[in-house]
């Protein structure tokens, strides 16, 4: 079992009424699991995910993933976590504008304190892997979306993570560039890489092997 | 790591051009002048490095008490020395007696040229540790010798080989070259000091020297010591310190107290006021260090300003780097190296700044201020200074830009909160809080200057010249040389005086007169005159007469100032007589003939000191006073001059000053000051409205939507310059309401040093208050008219 949540609750008070994002969340993921999130606007899908990702807190409830109490743990404890089984992939890329495809790719590994030279050589693996060689030198401006989002992809499987928490990754995409997003994902679960999306589109969600919904905050 | 942060840092620097150079050319701005200050007050605080022994050279210095006020210097009696000598050598390694540092005329065939330097005793040379580099160390053996600096001897010689020559100085004695001393640096108290002649030859040349052997009352020398070993200066300073008035009654009554000024002291601390040590020029240094530490920190605010007014582009960045695994502290170190790299950036530009005006600096501060390339310890110091720059300028933007959560900045819902601007306006303030001080403190130190060059200085200073004549050669010839002057056509007057008009060289005491009140202790300045001094300096009389000619008894008769009327509290002192009040060989009593308008010999901040000006019987005079031709140009006038001086002394190097530029000098240590402090001012407020620039584009570009909206609602360009303009020009008020009783309290404190001083008036608070709003407005108006001129359509479309 990768992760599993217990009867999680997040809120926010606002004028003085509790205004749950989260509702007795129950969520068991399998490692090799491709999963998609569905639900209107608001439900909580991209706050789940950011539980889920360690970039969110919450209020009440048990989080355990790989057998770690991450309700427990310490920031730094917790980011090191995160650093070595996730990844992120965002509907907007989020790729840093100052920095090359390459430096972008590198950008995981200088956090993880990884050398030099193995660096060059995992990110020349993952440049040749999606076929992004010729663009290595280039801003991300100077990219379409689907470049961008394929570098969003790369880097985040460039540590290797378990798991990749994509939010809404074929957001900003037209409909080929997504289906070959989506195709990708496919490939990399079967490779065994552990896959969480949250979507908007039946299409998308049929390539997963579980849907969960969501509305105002619960698991329907 | 750190590469990828300079590269990010870098590629940020490149991307907003705008932004970083009001960034680093602030930032340089301020490093620049904070590094000029600091080479500054190296300079001041190393002054005497020069000795080894340092720490254990001092002067002897004397307090007497005249009516209650405590007056102290250098001066020391004679007979000090025999007394130090005889019970108190186990004290001192060395004990020099010294001569001041006086003009005297160098002559070696044709070349004359008059030089500065000091008679003094045998050991002067290795006490001044003295580089010898012709001729030996104990130069001063023989009674007939003289030591001359490198420079010295090369005017007087050229490429010949000084030692062995002879110079005749003075036009009167031959003097043997035994000696050839580099020059001493320029930060250094004997500095001046071209010659050194044994101090044997003094007593022996002068008569008055030789007769003041025994005068305990004649404070007209100077003593050097340097302290033995076992001994500290405190210790030595109580053992002397009733020597002289225990061994001489006649000048107990003045309670003079003898002790040690430090060398450390001589240059920074060597102000007294009724015997306390009170500073000197200790309070420049630690003005303008101030003025540095404020500068270097308004151009710090700007940095940080910008950075976090710009926090909304990096938030972004933030998140990401978060969401792919950043720690904080790895972003607070990414920051902090930008940091770094901006204030290195800037460093580099600062020293750039400092190299290119430090020849102006050193002109303005008098100073010979070299950049110290080769000084491991200043790039050592200069290392420390950009990096607690980098912390001072970085740690707020990175402690702030780095508290972003991920979650908030990437959804795009990223709001600074309320108050999120809170510190920048507190900072923005701070800036002009002392932007406004400097601009209040330096209107009232040049209206101080100003006011004290205002007052009238009693004679008539315009077109004077004064002519040293340090020399034998000149006695007897007053007389003649006055019509020749005369006869010449380029004088109206001349007349004689032995001291310069604007200083006073001599005091004296030690008289009676009718209705001396009982104990009054009283204390004139001197001056030896010819007649036709009042006549020359354009002085008026303004009861009795002047000195005549055609009285023979005028010989005894003396001129006082008004002060001096009040002083001795004589309600008619016409026809009253000065007497000399010692019993055994007492001088003839003067007359006083006259009183004369006072006129500033002294300090133009300080009253007019009591004075005399008594007919010169014996020429004792110093120099010659002429009133020019008004007729003719001034440059015709010292042609005409020089020519008839030359006839009658060819030997005698002709030197001239105009007394107004003499008198102008009075003013220069003040007038340093302003100057400085008023480019340090303009600095100040270039950063802070270079940092205000930069804000008002951020907050006009952050409200570009809001701008638009409001000009399609139908806003005119006025409103929208009002909505932004507004904000900045409440900061820049509450900043004037702090800087006003700040300024004032310190500049009243200031003021309080000068007897003679300038009325606050509330007007130049104001006039800050006025001028400081006004530069806000103009700065904050560029970018506010350029936002609200833009059309609306556009700015609208990309958001």
């Amino acid at each position: 079992m990768l992760l599993q949540l217990n009867n999680i609750f997040k809120w926010v008070n606002s004028g003085g009424q509790r205004i749950f994002l989260l509702k007795d969340i129950n969520l068991e993921v399998q490692e090799g699991e491709f999963i998609s999130v569905m639900g209107p606007s608001g439900s909580g899908k991209s706050t789940l995910l950011n539980v889920i990702g360690m970039l969110d807190g919450f209020e009440e409830g048990e989080y355990t993933f790989l057998d770690e109490p991450v309700h427990s743990l310490k920031e730094k404890h917790r980011a090191n976590l995160y650093k070595e089984y996730i990844g992120f992939v965002f509907q907007q890329y989020h790729l840093l504008d100052d920095l090359t495809v390459q430096e972008n790719l590198e950008m995981p590994l200088l956090y993880k304190k990884i050398k030099g030279t193995e660096r060059k050589a995992m990110v020349a693996d993952m440049l040749d892997r999606f076929n992004i060689v010729g663009k290595k030198d280039l801003f991300p401006a100077q990219l379409s979306g689907g470049q961008q989002q394929l570098v969003g992809i790369a880097r985040a499987l460039i540590s290797s993570p378990k798991l990749i928490l994509a939010d809404e990754p074929t957001g900003n995409l037209n409909s080929s560039q997504g289906e070959e997003i989506m195709a990708l994902f496919k490939q990399l679960n079967d490779e065994g890489v552990t896959i969480i999306q949250v979507t908007h589109s039946e299409k998308n969600a049929a390539y997963g092997s579980r849907i969960i919904n969501l509305l105002d905050g619960r698991m329907i | 790591m750190i590469k990828n942060y300079l590269k990010i840092a870098w590629r940020n620097l490149v991307k907003n051009k705008a932004y970083s150079i009001i960034n680093v050319g602030g930032l340089a701005l301020g490093m620049a002048v904070t590094l000029i200050i600091g080479l500054w007050l190296a300079d001041e605080l190393s002054h005497d490095n020069y000795f080894s022994q340092k720490d254990r050279m001092a002067q002897v210095l004397q307090s007497q008490t005249f009516n209650q006020n405590v007056g102290t210097g250098p001066a020391i009696p004679r007979p000090l020395e025999k007394a130090l000598r005889d019970g108190y050598m186990d004290n001192f390694k060395y004990l020099i007696m010294s001569s001041w540092t006086n003009d005297l005329y160098l002559k070696f065939n044709e070349t004359s040229i008059s030089r500065p330097g000091n008679f003094m005793q045998r050991e002067a040379p290795e006490y001044l540790e003295l580089e010898i580099l012709k001729g030996e160390k104990d130069g001063l053996r023989e009674i007939n010798s003289i030591m001359l600096s490198e420079s010295t001897a090369e005017a007087l010689f050229g490429k010949q080989d000084p030692i062995g020559k002879v110079v005749k100085a003075s036009n009167q004695y031959d003097l043997m070259v035994t000696g050839v001393f580099k020059d001493l640096p320029y930060n250094n108290s004997f500095r001046d000091i071209d010659y050194l002649i044994p101090w044997d030859k003094y007593v022996s040349i002068q008569e008055w020297v030789k007769n003041a052997e025994d005068n305990w009352g004649n404070n007209s020398f100077q003593m050097f010591v340097q302290l033995a070993d076992n001994v500290s200066m405190d210790q030595v300073s109580s053992i002397i310190k009733d020597v002289k008035k225990d061994l001489n009654e006649d000048t107990a009554e003045f309670n003079p107290q003898l002790f040690l000024l430090p060398m450390k002291d001589w240059y920074l601390r060597s102000n007294f006021e009724n015997g306390k040590q009170v500073g000197g020029r200790i309070k420049y240094v630690w003005l303008f260090g101030v003025i540095g530490a404020f500068v270097l920190l308004l151009a710090c605010i700007n940095f940080m300003n910008l950075s976090t007014a710009r926090s909304e582009k990096r938030a972004k960045e933030v998140g990401i780097r978060k969401s792919i695994g950043s720690q904080r502290n790895q972003l607070i170190n990414q920051f902090l190296s930008e940091s770094f790299l901006v204030v290195l950036f800037a460093f580099l530009m600062a020293i750039f700044i400092v190299v290119l005006s430090l020849t102006g600096f050193n002109e303005l501060a008098r100073k010979e201020i070299d950049f110290p390339w080769a000084s491991t310890k200043f790039w050592l110091v200069s290392l420390g200074f950009v990096l607690f720059t980098s912390l001072l300028a970085g740690s707020y933007p990175a402690l702030y830009l780095s508290s972003f959560r991920p979650v908030d900045v990437l959804k795009g819902t990223y709001q600074s909160g309320k108050y999120s601007g809170l510190p920048r306006k507190i900072l923005v303030v701070l800036q002009f809080t002392v932007s406004v001080a400097f601009i209040i403190g330096t209107v009232i130190v040049m209206q101080q200057i100003n006011f004290a060059k205002n007052r009238p200085v009693g004679y008539d200073r315009e077109g004077l010249i004064q002519i040293p004549t340090f020399s034998q050669d000149f006695s007897g010839k007053t007389d003649l040389m006055r019509t020749e002057f005369l006869n010449s056509g380029a004088i109206v007057e001349m007349s004689t005086s032995s001291s310069p008009t604007t200083r006073i060289w001599s005091n004296r005491s030690g008289y009676t007169w009718e209705g001396k009140p009982e104990g009054f202790q009283e204390d004139l300045a001197w001056t030896e005159v010819s007649p036709e001094y009042a006549k020359s300096l354009n002085l008026k009389i303004v009861e009795g007469r002047d000195f005549s000619r055609e009285f023979a008894s005028d010989s005894m008769a003396v001129l006082i100032n008004e002060t001096a009327k009040r002083y001795l509290g004589m309600e008619n002192p016409v026809g009253m007589l000065l007497k000399d009040d010692d019993t055994e060989d007492p001088d003839p009593p003067l007359k006083i003939i006259g009183v004369v308008e006072d006129m500033i010999a002294q300090s133009p901040y300080e009253p007019v000191k009591q004075g005399m000006y008594v007919f010169d019987r014996f020429d004792n005079f110093s120099y010659y006073n002429m009133r020019l031709n008004p007729n003719q140009s001034a440059s015709r006038n010292i042609a005409v001059i020089e020519q008839v001086f030359k006839e009658h002394f060819p030997d005698i190097p002709f030197e001239y000053d105009f007394v107004d530029a003499e008198y102008a000098e009075k003013f220069a240590a003040e007038e340093r000051v302003g100057t400085l402090s008023g480019i340090f001012t303009a600095l100040a407020i270039l950063i802070s409205c270079l940092g205000l620039f930069g804000l008002t584009s951020f907050v006009a570009e952050q409200r570009t939507k809001e701008i638009g909206v409001r000009k399609v609602l139908g806003a005119s360009v006025f409103n929208v310059w009002n909505m932004l303009s507004k904000d900045f020009l409440k900061l820049v008020t509450i900043s004037c309401f702090i800087a006003v009783p700040i300024s004032y309290y310190v500049m009243n404190g200031w003021l309080q040093e000068y007897p003679y001083r300038v009325i606050l008036k509330w007007w130049i608070f104001a006039l800050a208050m006025i001028g400081a709003l006004g530069i806000t407005m103009l700065t904050v108006s560029f970018q506010a008219i350029k936002a609200a001129r833009s059309n609306p359509i556009k700015s609208l479309r990309t958001e």
